[in-house]
């Protein structure tokens, strides 16, 4: 059987060799360990030894002395006496002209990466067929779209804020972040978020989505803060007289304060008293709020929503009783426009008229507090030892503990109930 | 001697040569894909020791191996197999023609690097001697690796403890293409027998009676317990260093046929013919015979189907062995179970040598002295200088011993007093001991237990103190614990000395002292992080002397409202990435925290695997606390400038919440 002559590999690594030449002529008898030809590997050049006996014969196209042979290729044939040579015996094929893509220095390489252009696509002009930059920018494509891209990219955000304003459906490229450098962080997409439900409220959004909103905050609100809740009763009795006076003086068609709204002027009096109260945390640690704006809780079809009022503590309560009045109506149509509830410092939440007293109400985070009002109730009391009926509430006050201690938050109560028992003066002030 | 005797000693050397030769002509044709190191014109030697050796004794060899794996049984067709890469080959592919392995019939591999085969089978001679059994090991080694370390530190150890080992040099006058006369200042190899109080016996190695006498006497030797004997024989390889290499430049034509005269199959063919012990015809037809086989061998390759890539990574580790969940409550007062670190390690050591005859343990001074740091106390009294093996300083030698050991049945426990020293054994651990199981396609087990201080502390300076386990963790094959606390220590120690793995165990030594709650009985498994701290804020993740400093700053910051989650992974190979994930998932920020270097470190794995699987968790940059990238310095001050404190923890905390 003829026994195959192929180019042998000399080190790990050699992929191909130089033939040198034969040792012996085509026709000779060649005998087992004999010099058969000489081979140039990466190193050194080699006389190979044949590992078997028989007549050297070469295929139709033989290789040449010079030629780059691949590992592996057949260069002739060992016959036994009388034996043909294998029909259709694969012809040796010198190693093919490279087909890598031409050449381009580093810096062409770097210019064609920012333009955008594949250097397989371009045809080299250059010295040996060497792109130039010229051939580049000849290649050049419209970038235009590109650069735009890039300019909308600039706003940093981190992953975990990226994914929360995306599971928010927010768009925080707006914002100014808190991290360093202005990096927006995920606590930053949580103050928004009010802003984030009400632009898909208006048009698109389905309850599930504030849904998922609405558990977010919460859960953050709880992971976050440190959160403790002080109840306390007090009579309302003066505060109800109040609103009966302005329900008798009110022509029709005029907006009379609601409960709510009375406790939103008092509250603000007592957080300015109280800077603390009115207070966030920051890592760097607690930053007073110079405004007062206090978040109403609002019970929607689609879920709660807290509309803000700003700057409380510079509206009448003429001024605050219509603005509340216009924000729940618009957060009742969802129709409430984004700004509308951003920026709150402390948040009302009223749950009397459901006949509730007293709840742990949970922080509106990143804010210090929240007010729950109870319902108010006609009860027996004692009055200059003498029981009388008296409007009774119960007031819920949740404050996150890492911003202030038990103690300043009882005297935050404290004072509002001071404010309570003779409401007047602080009303009209 | 027996005429049969004489015919198997003719067939096993024509064996070697027709295969050789069949295995040069598969080379050049491209069916053997990586080196191919022949045997040819050294048949005498493995043929005339081995035909000593029953299965169950042992050989281990060298890169130059095909004729020993053959002369020790393995079947033509597979080692024909494993140089052709095929599934059916001795290694299942994993090796090639320089790791072949076959337990099953005491082939214990042969080896890319020169020297290690010697302390291998000075450890499986250990095995012997501790389990009491008859075997014997055989090193094979070439001139080349006489003046390796690896011999002098393996024949004086085998020496000193009278080991049942044969160390044949197969002095072929090269090292590679370095002529031994040149390479060695006393090139009798033999006499060298003399400097480790061992019989030296210089024999004609292509002489395959005069080999296999000298073996037996060799053999009988070792089996009374008289200790191991060197046997040098003289040879020459009549084929170039490997397959396809030039053969000229360092030799001569006329050399290597003058040494072609003196085949050994072609003398001992003419001696069976001139005292008629066989006729022509006989020898003829046993040599058409061995033909077939080398043909068969060669079909049967080529035939055989590839290994599956899928399997690429299999046999890294051995199936793990069961662990039984903990019953210990988290915590107790009881006076009697609040121990230190190094006491819960002893009690580890204590209780498993007791269930477990094969435990020996090897370092310096851990004999009648009861270790450095105590961590083989009152164990020498009770299991004696055999199980209690103090050595001499010679890191590379015993490390290496412990790997023919482990490979031998037994289960080692070297203990290096300082991880530092372990350095000059670390291609024993890193070549040898984390890749055997592998290269053996998992039918070799691999217990070996090394353990050593880490740490910078006390003015150790830079010789004793370096934290090494990232390098460990980065070569496969090892598993690396680094335990923090007392409780750890103990059940990581239990598992290590239970499991079949080689397991790097590395004691900081700033926490020896630490006391703490240590139940009786518990096993903690490999590849479990512990939560040490829960919290809302931060993960940070530390391991060791770092995790006991954490606990003190997350305390103080908690005090502020900082909530910090404190990870300690225990052992870094395997990784538990998932609870780090898990923790990162709900703190949203990553700070790792190390001794050792950062260049490629812990830091670096942990924050790379966690921008690759819990990037969108992530809310500020992933930070790393490094130990200084720099010796360590002796002076106290500069000490300390170089290993993180608990100031600089707790800043690199605060400036990681300010991201």
């Amino acid at each position: 059987m003829a026994v195959e002559i192929k180019l042998p590999r000399l080190d790990w690594n050699m992929e191909q060799g130089t033939f040198i030449g034969w040792l012996k002529k085509p026709g000779d008898q060649v005998n087992v360990g004999e010099p058969l030809f000489t081979l140039e590997g990466d190193k050194a050049v080699q006389e190979i030894e044949a590992t078997e006996a028989g007549i050297l014969r070469l295929p139709p196209n033989p290789p040449k002395e010079g030629d780059r042979i691949p590992v592996g290729t057949i260069l002739g044939y060992l016959l036994a006496i009388g034996e043909q040579l294998p029909s259709e015996a694969p012809v040796p094929a010198p190693q093919a002209a490279s087909q890598l893509p031409a050449a381009a220095s580093p810096s062409v390489r770097r210019l064609a990466r920012e333009m955008g252009v594949d250097l397989e696509q371009v045809r080299g002009t250059g010295t040996t067929g060497r792109i130039t930059v010229e051939d580049i920018r000849a290649h050049q494509q419209p970038v235009v779209a590109r650069q735009a891209d890039r300019a909308t990219q600039s706003v940093v955000m981190t992953p975990r804020a990226r994914r929360t304003a995306k599971s928010l459906g927010v768009d925080g490229s707006s914002i100014k972040g808190t991290g360093r450098n202005g990096r927006i962080r995920e606590r930053d997409i949580l103050a928004i978020k009010p802003a984030a439900v009400t632009v898909p409220l208006a048009k698109t959004t389905d309850d599930s989505k504030i849904r998922q909103v609405i558990a977010e905050r919460m859960r953050h609100s709880l992971q976050t803060t440190a959160p403790v809740t002080l109840h306390t009763t007090v009579d309302a009795t003066n505060l109800v007289n109040v609103r009966n006076q302005f329900k008798a003086a009110a022509s029709s068609g005029a907006r009379v304060p609601t409960i709510t709204d009375l406790f939103v002027k008092l509250v603000s009096r007592a957080l300015r008293q109280h800077p603390r109260i009115n207070a966030r945390w920051e890592d760097t640690g607690v930053v007073t709020s110079e405004a007062v704006n206090i978040g109403l809780a609002v019970d929607t079809e689609a879920g709660l929503l807290v509309p803000v009022i700003r700057d409380v503590p510079g509206l009448s309560l003429r001024q605050l009783t219509v603005r509340s009045k216009e924000l729940i109506e618009k957060a009742r149509s969802r129709t409430l426009p984004a700004e509308a509830m951003r920026g709150g410092t402390f948040t009302i939440t009223n749950l009397g008229s459901f006949g509730i007293d007293a709840f742990t109400p949970i922080i509106n985070w990143p804010e210090c507090a929240i007010l729950g009002l109870g319902r108010i109730l006609k009860q027996p009391a004692v009055v200059d030892d003498q029981i009388v009926p008296r409007e009774m509430m119960t007031l819920s006050l949740t404050f996150d503990h890492r911003i202030v201690d038990g103690a300043p938050a009882a005297r935050f109560l404290q004072a509002l109930c001071q404010e309570i028992l003779n409401p007047v003066p602080w009303l009209v002030e | 001697m027996s005429n049969e005797l004489l015919i198997s000693l003719y067939r096993e050397m024509l064996n070697i040569r027709l295969c050789e030769e069949q295995l040069a002509r598969c080379h050049q044709g491209g069916l053997v894909h990586g080196a191919c190191h022949t045997y040819v014109g050294q048949e005498a030697i493995a043929v005339g020791v081995c035909a000593h050796l029953r299965t169950e004794d042992v050989v281990f060899s060298t890169h130059r191996g095909h004729g020993h794996a053959l002369a020790k049984g393995v079947p033509p067709r597979q080692v024909f197999a494993e140089l052709f890469g095929r599934a059916t080959g001795c290694s299942q592919g994993r090796g090639g023609s320089m790791h072949l392995f076959s337990p099953e019939v005491g082939m214990m591999g042969t080896s890319g690097i020169v020297g290690p085969c010697i302390l291998q089978a000075a450890g499986a001679g250990y095995s012997f001697k501790l389990m009491k059994t008859d075997q014997v090991a055989v090193a094979f080694f070439g001139d080349g690796a006489s003046n390796n370390g690896a011999f002098h530190e393996g024949l004086n150890m085998a020496s000193i403890w009278k080991l049942p080992v044969l160390f044949v040099c197969e002095n072929n006058q090269f090292a590679t293409e370095v002529p031994f006369s040149y390479s060695c200042a006393n090139p009798d190899v033999a006499s060298r027998g003399a400097s480790y109080g061992m019989p030296g016996v210089l024999v004609n190695g292509n002489d395959v009676l005069a080999v296999r006498e000298a073996a037996g006497e060799a053999v009988r030797r070792a089996k009374a317990g008289n200790g191991p004997t060197l046997l040098e024989c003289r040879t020459y390889r009549t084929r170039p260093h490997a397959e396809g290499m030039g053969d000229f430049t360092y030799r001569t034509k006329e050399d290597v046929e003058a040494w072609k005269t003196r085949c050994p199959i072609k003398a001992f063919r003419q001696y069976l013919l001139t005292e008629k012990i066989v006729s022509e015809g006989l020898l003829t037809d046993i040599e058409a015979e061995i033909k077939a086989v080398a043909a068969d061998a060669q079909r049967f390759a080529e035939a055989s189907a590839w290994p599956d890539p899928a399997t690429a990574a299999t046999h890294v580790f051995a199936e793990p062995t069961p662990v039984k969940p903990s019953s210990a409550p988290a915590t107790s007062d009881d006076p009697a179970r609040q121990i230190t670190f190094m006491q819960a390690t002893l009690e580890a050591l204590r209780d498993e040598m007791e269930i477990n005859p094969r435990i020996f343990v090897m370092g310096e001074g851990i004999g009648v002295r009861g270790g450095n740091f105590k961590t083989t106390a009152g164990l020498f009294e009770k299991h004696g200088p055999v199980r209690l093996c103090d050595t001499p300083i010679c890191e590379r030698g015993f490390v290496g011993m412990a790997g023919g050991a482990a490979m031998t049945g037994t289960r080692p426990v070297i203990d290096f007093m300082f991880a530092d020293f372990v350095l000059d054994g670390l291609g024993e651990i890193i070549n040898q001991i984390a890749k055997m199981q592998y290269m053996s396609s998992g039918r070799l087990k691999m217990p070996v237990l090394l353990r050593g201080c880490i740490g910078i502390g006390h003015s150790a300076a830079t010789h004793h103190s370096g934290s090494y386990h990232t390098l460990f963790a980065h070569c496969p094959g090892l598993r690396v614990v680094v335990p923090s606390n007392p409780r750890d220590a103990k059940g990581l120690l239990k598992h290590a000395l239970r499991c079949d793995d080689p397991v790097v165990f590395l004691e900081h030594r700033e926490i020896l002292n630490v006391k703490g709650y240590v139940p009786e009985d518990e096993e903690i498994p490999f590849g479990k992080a512990a939560i040490v701290r829960e919290g809302r804020d931060v993960t940070v993740v530390a391991v060791a002397h770092m995790v006991q400093h954490s606990i003190k700053v997350c305390e103080k910051l908690s005090k502020e409202g900082v909530s910090v989650e404190l990870v300690d992974p225990r052992t870094i190979a395997p990784l538990d990435v998932g609870t780090i994930l898990a923790s990162v998932h709900k703190t949203g920020r990553l700070l790792i925290i190390d001794g050792a270097f950062g260049p490629f470190g812990l830091g670096a794995e942990i924050a790379a695997c966690v921008a690759d699987h819990g990037f969108d968790d992530l809310d500020a940059p992933i930070r790393r606390l490094h130990g200084k990238h720099t010796p360590t310095p002796y002076s106290p001050p500069l000490e300390a400038a170089v290993v993180p404190g608990m100031s600089d923890i707790e800043k690199a905390i605060r400036d990681l919440l300010a991201e």
